[in-house]
């Protein structure tokens, strides 16, 4: 049904011959206009959603002519050449459009609802923007990155200040880690915690559920926001809010991305001839050549892929609403043999069972499967001589079929027979469902009581066959040589299997009303959390018959050739119950202030810390309302934030983490017979407790010019005392040389800096140049102390070593946490030469004649620089024209170093008669790689393009069956700005023990990718 | 469906009742009683504090202490494993060397070189790894007597425990001379003495002495691979022997003492062939022979443990051809070691020179210490592997204690003592002629004794101590210049003493 058109104006005056005048008048002009007027149609919809609009105003410019959209958001109206069309609606911005020779108009609307009035989720409750004291960063999906995602969490990437998300390579499944607000614990965690519409987790909860079904991401950054989460809040909590139906929409939407990916860089290995050569020079045994010409990176690779699709339909009535979805995320890596599948239905819907009362239910079902073959599959190939062929005609052992391998070197490697021949691979089925009952006792009075539960069952299984090549799969048995007849027991089957069952409930009374000037939102909530964990593995060797499926006949094993832990199993739980209360108060909407208190019981606390308090405050003050800046006309908004608050974080604590145990280690030979041993296995430690991170932060919310020049400012500094750590204890007195405590302390700050500007926005064009930067420094402030009488005197600890020989020796130490430096320091040797030898000169600092050897603090060694970014940054583009639009994600870091170890252990020429090196580690010139030094220190500075899509809205008025189409165009990783001579400079930035090392990373890729996006 | 509807309005009416108070009220009850019980759930974990207080528990501390005398990764155990004790007081001498190879391997950082030309430090690897070993060691050992003693056990199992602890302690003494004692299991740090050689030397003297006649005679069987007297008498002759090295003073006499105890009534004889002429593992196998072997160590590579003495030894290929994997190339022994060796002592087909199945060639002379070839050096066939085995571990156990070395200690301690010359020469004249030589001819002198020592113990872990002891340990060698006196003692771990700023450093370090 279409709206026919009519005359707006509905209060005429006038006497009746004037009113008879007019309508001769207007009936003139209709004849006259219509010999140059044209019919123009088109629809109108949501500028971002694509949904159409009924009911939208549209208007001739300057005429009182006008009509108003259907049912179908279509219109049709007459109008001439060189006149402009207006199109109203409530809550969206007019939109004007000259109208040129064309006979279909269709338009985009944009929300008009100011920034400051959207609901932004926070933490057990919702605050309008404009409200919030604390720092919260709040993405919606129309914000989100596009194209290949495969995570949530590739979608906010680059979206929000102090919120660093790091992908170290592609390998297929492998989510990107986030950071908030940079590392503020060194073994406890640094794990935003995830809250999925009121679900907490762990960050592989972010895998379990569908990123196009995600309707907002809000981040709470500052203690003041996250305090709310007390013992788990301290690294920063992302809240994520999926869609829901709407009641009276019927819709169908499907999307789907295909994409094609290749290895953006790969490392410049000797080719065979120029190996030969290299070994010739050296003196390598000829022996050592078996005649080959392979490019073993070249053998083991392809193009990868990645297929997204997403099917949801959702509706509803008024007591009714519901939405449905499936989807499925398949990758096939650029490794062969690497694959993920990751399948995900959901259901959500909403019953108002009376008018008090609504219930909702969430449900939501995932099976991921991926087969594994990661970055060290990398490392063996590129490691291995060029010289070596794959395949040889004359196998010296019958197990490993046709590939080759050289008897002569220890534990030689196929890489292509190990990836080709590989099973290994888990399916995890995961399974989380959740119930609100939501009732209004009375006006602004509400209760609701919260339960979920999630499942996750992991299986896996691995079949490592001789013929992979690997040493521990053969010869479990006695030689099998060509001249064998009889075929001997080899492979290695594994299963094993861990299944999580995490519960929560909560219940939650919500005080909200205004009285006068007086706005208050009081909240208090009782919360109690069960988690257990359990799991077992089972490992069997020896089958007669070489065969992937001896994973589903593991009694066909050689029973004589168990190992001690072949069979292993395990549990444990964890409990934690809190209370929490809030009040939010605001006078005015102009002075808001914030309290929050929770007490935390866990029982992975020691016994004499079972329970935690932690409280928060928060303060804003709305400049901008203020009568003395009436007349500041250019200042839109203005808000100045401050907060305090104390936070916890018990990630790094597991089940029975504080009492001195005695468990099985091992079996010990007693009595004449081997028995299962038992040792201690922990210290004690009754104090053991949470660490505390205490933030205090002060941001300066803005908008200018009308609302086109919008950002925030934020400054924090907090420190984490308590800090959990593994610190080493003499050995005499204690039985185990670690004892994990809180000790030591941890700075942190920081200083964060988000802006969008609306450049242009004139008819068709519409321009914004946004993005973000953040600073961010952290130092370990104190790593001594006492326990119990003993000095726990922890200070250049290392925080990763070599591993470029695979020798544990002290000077391979990199990475320290040295007290008053920033966590992760590279404490070096410095290089000052290679010797006609080949050995490398290291500068002797001290001038004592002597380098020392050794890790903790040496004076021939110096601070080299560090592994944290000093500075990230984003710049986020847009722009739309008539039915195209553009968006464009550039990310940078800054000030930081890259040890690369990677290239340390491919320039060992010394090795070359075993492996193959760097082409340039013959100019290099280094044997062996005997220290630690500068010399394979780098700048670890970028700046990469990591996402630009266009996309095309197609004009769908006149088709029958669909309201909206989109094409879209991205390129992922077009092009990295670095001088690290790497295969990328994005290596882990986690925190962790090696962090800011490459020791060899899965290939990043580079993405071509075809996006489509359609509603029925 | 109606009678869904009815159901539903049921419900309905009774939620807008105000019962609803009610229920919100019992669910914060609910909630509130049940959710504070924080307890932890212990699930296949012992409590250290209850296991070690049942009766299974007491017995487990004993057997505890065993499975640290076995090899492991990490330096751990007495021999087999690499990094620990074994190589600690095997790669400083003259009776095994890693020379870096022409192709690279073995540099490792130069951690083996350092080993052999005494340049070691504070840091290295080998002396930490030995150091957390022995005190881990200790600790298992106090907590066992603790326990014993408390539960009133067979005084023959207090015994073992106190020998056992004493046999580590010795090790310390011996390694470190001067460090922390203690023998309980609760010891505040600033309270933990460490006291000198002599005096851990005293300590150890005195609980061989109390406790030793205490221990079981039985060999073998249940027995196999523990102390058992006669154990305990080899030990006590061990430290009696270097007596003079740790406190100054000789104990020769009581070092014959302990001897003859073992002789005269401990029932041991030389097996009549330690070698076959093929050069096999003869009695190095995989079980020792109770007749020869005093004290074994029990190793079985299906157990996790590992020896890998002849699997470090063999060249790559070799391995493969007798072992179906690849053998590491590493230890080797420097060629003025095997002159030392006469053509027709049967003992010298231990080590393998020349053609070799594989297609190896082992070649007599080492060239280098950090080029060496890469088939240079003989290798032993000693620990020759047996089954099972891995390119990781085999399974033969290791002789801590043997017949023949209590032969050739009593021997030099009589000559030490000036004694009867022709009782000690028939003493190493035993050991001889199982090696198929004749009786020594001429006046045994002490340096033969000492020759006598290397032939027949090598890569047995005494090497270190007879230098030290007669005096080699220091001089100049192939490839090493005369060192220090400092590195007859090793330095504390610069771990430990970053641990324990109050433990004072040996000198020199």
């Amino acid at each position: 049904m279409k709206a026919d058109n009519y005359n707006l104006r509905t209060k005429q005056t006038g006497s009746g011959w004037f009113r008879l005048l007019t309508m001769l008048g207007l009936l003139c002009a209709t004849f006259i206009v219509n010999a140059q007027e044209r019919t123009v149609s088109g629809t109108v919809s949501d500028g971002e959603t694509n949904e159409t609009l009924p009911g939208v105003t549209v208007l001739v410019k300057g005429t009182s002519r006008g009509t108003i959209t259907d049912m179908d958001g279509s219109y049709k109206i007459s109008v001439a050449d060189g006149e402009v069309l207006t199109f109203s609606f409530v809550g969206y911005e007019n939109k004007d459009i000259t109208v040129g020779n064309e006979s279909v108009v269709n338009v985009g609307l944009r929300l008009s609802i100011s920034e400051l009035q959207e609901i932004v989720v926070v933490g057990y409750g919702t605050q309008e923007k404009g409200d919030l004291t604390g720092s919260v960063a709040s993405i919606s999906s129309k914000d989100f990155n596009q194209g290949p995602v495969v995570s949530p969490l590739q979608q906010i990437s680059g979206k929000a200040a102090g919120v660093n998300i790091n992908q170290v390579g592609s390998e297929p499944g492998q989510a990107p880690s986030i950071r908030v607000r940079g590392i503020t614990s060194l073994i406890g965690g640094n794990d935003p915690l995830v809250v999925v519409d009121g679900i907490q987790g762990n960050l592989a909860l972010l895998n379990q559920i569908p990123p196009s079904e995600i309707k907002s991401v809000e981040i709470l950054k500052d203690a003041s926001a996250t305090a709310i989460y007390g013992s788990r809040g301290a690294a920063g909590v992302i809240l994520i809010t999926t869609k829901s139906g709407q009641a009276g929409q019927t819709q169908i939407e499907y999307s789907a991305v295909l994409s094609r990916e290749i290895i953006a860089n790969e490392y410049d290995m000797l080719t065979a001839d120029e190996w030969r050569t290299a070994a010739a020079q050296r003196g390598v045994a000829e022996s050592a050549d078996y005649g080959g010409n392979t490019d073993w990176f070249d053998a083991i690779t392809r193009v990868g892929s990645t297929q997204t699709h997403n099917l949801a339909f959702s509706g509803g009535n008024e007591s009714f609403t519901y939405r449905a979805s499936a989807t499925a995320i398949l990758q096939e890596g650029i490794i062969n043999n690497s694959n993920s599948e990751n399948y995900i239905a959901r259901f959500q819907g909403t019953q108002k069972l009376s008018d008090k009362l609504t219930s909702t239910i969430n449900l939501n079902i995932s099976s991921l499967d991926r087969d594994y073959n990661n970055g060290g599959r990398i490392a063996e190939a590129i490691t291995r001589r060029p010289t070596d062929p794959i395949y040889t005609d004359n196998p010296l052992f019958t197990d490993v079929g046709s590939y080759f391998i050289d008897p002569n070197s220890f534990s030689y490697i196929n890489p292509v027979a190990r990836t080709e021949e590989i099973i290994d691979g888990d399916l995890t089925n995961n399974i989380f469902t959740s119930l609100r009952l939501e009732y209004e006792i009375f006006d602004g009075l509400t209760a609701t009581a919260f339960g979920s539960w999630r499942k996750t069952n992991r299986e896996y299984q691995s079949y490592v066959s001789p013929r992979t090549t690997r040493e521990d799969a053969r010869n479990l048995g006695e030689t099998e040589s060509v001249n064998d007849i009889n075929q001997l027991p080899d492979g290695i089957a594994t299963v094993a299997n861990d299944v999580s069952d995490e519960k929560l409930y909560n219940l939650i009374l919500n005080y909200k009303k205004d009285f006068g000037d007086h706005s208050i939102d009081v909240l208090g909530v009782n919360e109690w959390q069960k988690q257990v964990y359990n799991g077992g593995s089972s490992t069997v060797r020896g089958f007669i018959v070489d065969d992937p499926s001896n994973i589903y006949a593991m009694q066909s094993a050689d029973a004589t050739l168990y190992r001690q832990g072949d069979i292993s199993s395990y549990k444990n739980d964890r409990t934690l119950a809190s209370f929490l209360g809030r009040v939010n108060y605001s006078y005015m909407g102009k002075y808001y202030a914030s309290a929050s208190i929770r007490r935390d019981g866990s029982s992975v606390f020691g016994a004499n810390n079972k329970w935690a308090n932690f409280y928060a405050g928060s303060l804003a003050w709305r400049i901008s309302d203020e009568g003395f800046m009436d007349a500041v006309d250019v200042i839109d908004n203005l808000k100045l934030r401050v907060g305090y608050g104390e936070t916890g974080n018990q990630q790094g604590l597991g089940a029975l983490n504080s009492v001195r145990l005695a468990n099985n280690d091992g079996t010990t030979y007693f009595g004449g017979t081997v028995i299962p041993n038992y040792s201690i296995t922990q210290n004690e430690n009754a104090d053991l407790r949470w660490e505390v991170k205490k933030m205090f932060n002060a941001g300066l919310d803005f908008g200018f010019i009308k609302g086109k020049l919008t950002g925030a400012i934020d400054a924090f500094t907090g420190v984490t005392s308590d800090l959990l750590f593994d610190y080493e204890v003499p050995q005499p007195p204690y039985p185990f040389g670690t004892i994990k405590a809180n000790v030591g302390e941890v700075l942190n700050q920081g200083l964060e800096l988000s802006l969008n500007y609306i450049t242009v926005d004139q008819g068709d064009w519409y321009v914004t140049l946004g993005g973000n930067v953040s600073m961010n420094r952290t130092e370990v402030q104190e790593l001594n102390g006492s326990l119990n009488g003993v000095p726990l005197e922890t200070d250049y600890v290392v925080w990763g070593s070599g591993g470029t020989t695979g020798v544990a020796s002290t000077n391979n130490a990199i990475s320290h946490l040295i007290i008053g430096q920033p966590l992760g320091s590279f404490y070096l040797f410095k290089h000052a030469g290679v010797d006609s030898n080949g050995n490398q000169i290291i500068d002797d600092l001290d001038g004592d004649g002597s380098v020392e050897d050794g890790n903790r603090e040496n004076d021939d060694r110096y601070l080299a620089g560090q592994a944290l970014p000093k500075v990230t940054w984003a710049f986020t583009p847009t722009a739309s024209y008539k039915n195209f639009d553009l968006s464009v994600l550039v990310r940078g870091a800054h000030g930081h170093q890259i040890y690369n170890a990677r290239r340390a252990t491919l320039s060992a020429l010394g090795t070359l008669g075993q492996s193959n090196v760097l082409n340039s580690a013959l100019e290099t010139g280094v044997n062996n790689i005997t220290y630690a030094s500068d010399l394979w220190l780098e700048k670890g500075d970028y700046v990469r393009l990591e996402n630009i899509t266009l996309g095309y809205n197609f004009n769908t008025t006149s088709w029958s069956f669909v309201e909206s189409l989109r094409l879209s165009f991205t390129a992922n990783n077009l092009f990295v700005i670095t001088e690290y001579t790497g295969i990328d400079p994005e290596i882990s930035t986690s925190g962790g023990s090696g962090f800011g090392i490459d020791y060899g990373i899965y290939p990043r890729t580079r993405n071509f990718a075809v996006g489509l996006n359609a509603t029925f | 469906m109606r009678t869904y509807k009815t159901d539903f309005r049921d419900f309905k009416d009774f939620i807008q009742m105000k019962n609803i108070y009610g229920l919100i009220i019992v669910m914060v009850a609910a909630v509130a009683s049940g959710c504070t019980d924080l307890e932890e759930g212990i699930y296949g974990q012992q409590v250290a504090d209850e296991f070690y207080a049942s009766d299974i528990g007491v017995n487990a501390a004993l057997a505890s202490v065993y499975n640290e005398v076995r090899g492991d990764w990490n330096g751990k155990g007495i021999a087999g494993a690499d990094r620990g004790w074994y190589d600690l007081n095997e790669t400083c001498t003259d009776e095994m060397m890693f020379p870096t190879r022409s192709d690279g391997a073995w540099d490792d950082n130069g951690i083996w070189r350092a080993m052999y030309t005494h340049t070691w430090t504070g840091s290295q690897e080998f002396i930490g790894n030995t150091w957390n070993w022995l005190y881990r060691s200790i600790y298992k050992t106090n907590l066992s007597v603790e326990l014993l003693e408390g539960a009133g056990a067979d005084p023959a199992q207090i015994a073992e425990a106190r020998v056992l602890r004493a046999y580590f302690y010795y090790m310390l003494m011996d390694g470190w001379g001067s460090v922390p004692f203690y023998t309980g299991t609760d010891v505040v740090i600033e309270e933990l003495p460490q006291l000198s050689r002599a005096e851990i030397f005293d300590f150890v003297v005195n609980e061989l002495e109390t406790n030793v006649d205490l221990l079981p005679e039985t060999k073998g069987g249940s027995f196999y691979g523990r102390f058992n007297k006669w154990a305990g008498y080899a030990l006590l002759a061990k430290i009696n022997l270097n007596a003079e090295v740790y406190t100054g003073s000789p104990r020769w006499s009581q070092a014959i003492t302990a001897c003859d105890a073992i002789i005269n009534n401990g029932g041991f004889s030389l097996v009549s062939d330690l070698y076959d002429n093929a050069g096999s593992q003869a009695i190095f196998g995989d079980e020792m022979p109770n007749q020869e072997v005093i004290l074994s160590v029990f190793v079985d590579a299906n157990d996790a443990p590992r020896n890998i003495i002849g699997i470090r030894t063999l060249h790559g290929p070799h391995g493969n051809a007798l072992f179906g994997f690849s053998t590491w190339n590493g230890a080797t022994v420097h060629q003025d070691f095997i002159n030392r060796y006469s053509d027709d002592d049967k003992r010298k087909a231990q080590w393998l020179l020349g053609s070799q199945p594989g297609g190896v060639n082992y070649t007599l002379n080492i060239s280098s210490l950090t080029s060496a070839g890469i088939e240079e050096g003989a290798r032993s066939a000693k620990f020759l592997p047996v089954p099972p085995y891995s390119g990781e571990s085999a399974s033969n156990d290791f002789p801590v204690f043997r017949y023949a070395d209590v032969l050739l200690t009593k021997a030099e301690a009589i000559l030490r003592n000036g004694g009867d010359e022709a009782a000690a020469r028939a003493l190493v004249d035993e050991v001889r002629n199982r090696a198929g030589l004749d009786n020594y001819n001429g006046a045994m002198t002490l340096n033969e004794v000492y020759n006598e020592r290397g032939r027949e113990l090598c890569w047995e872990g005494h090497r270190r101590q007879d230098m030290i002891r007669y005096g080699t340990f220091t001089a100049a060698r192939s490839f090493k210049g005369a060192s220090s006196d400092i590195y007859k003692l090793f330095p504390i771990p610069s771990d430990a003493i970053a641990n324990n700023d109050r433990l004072v450093q040996n000198p020199g370090y």
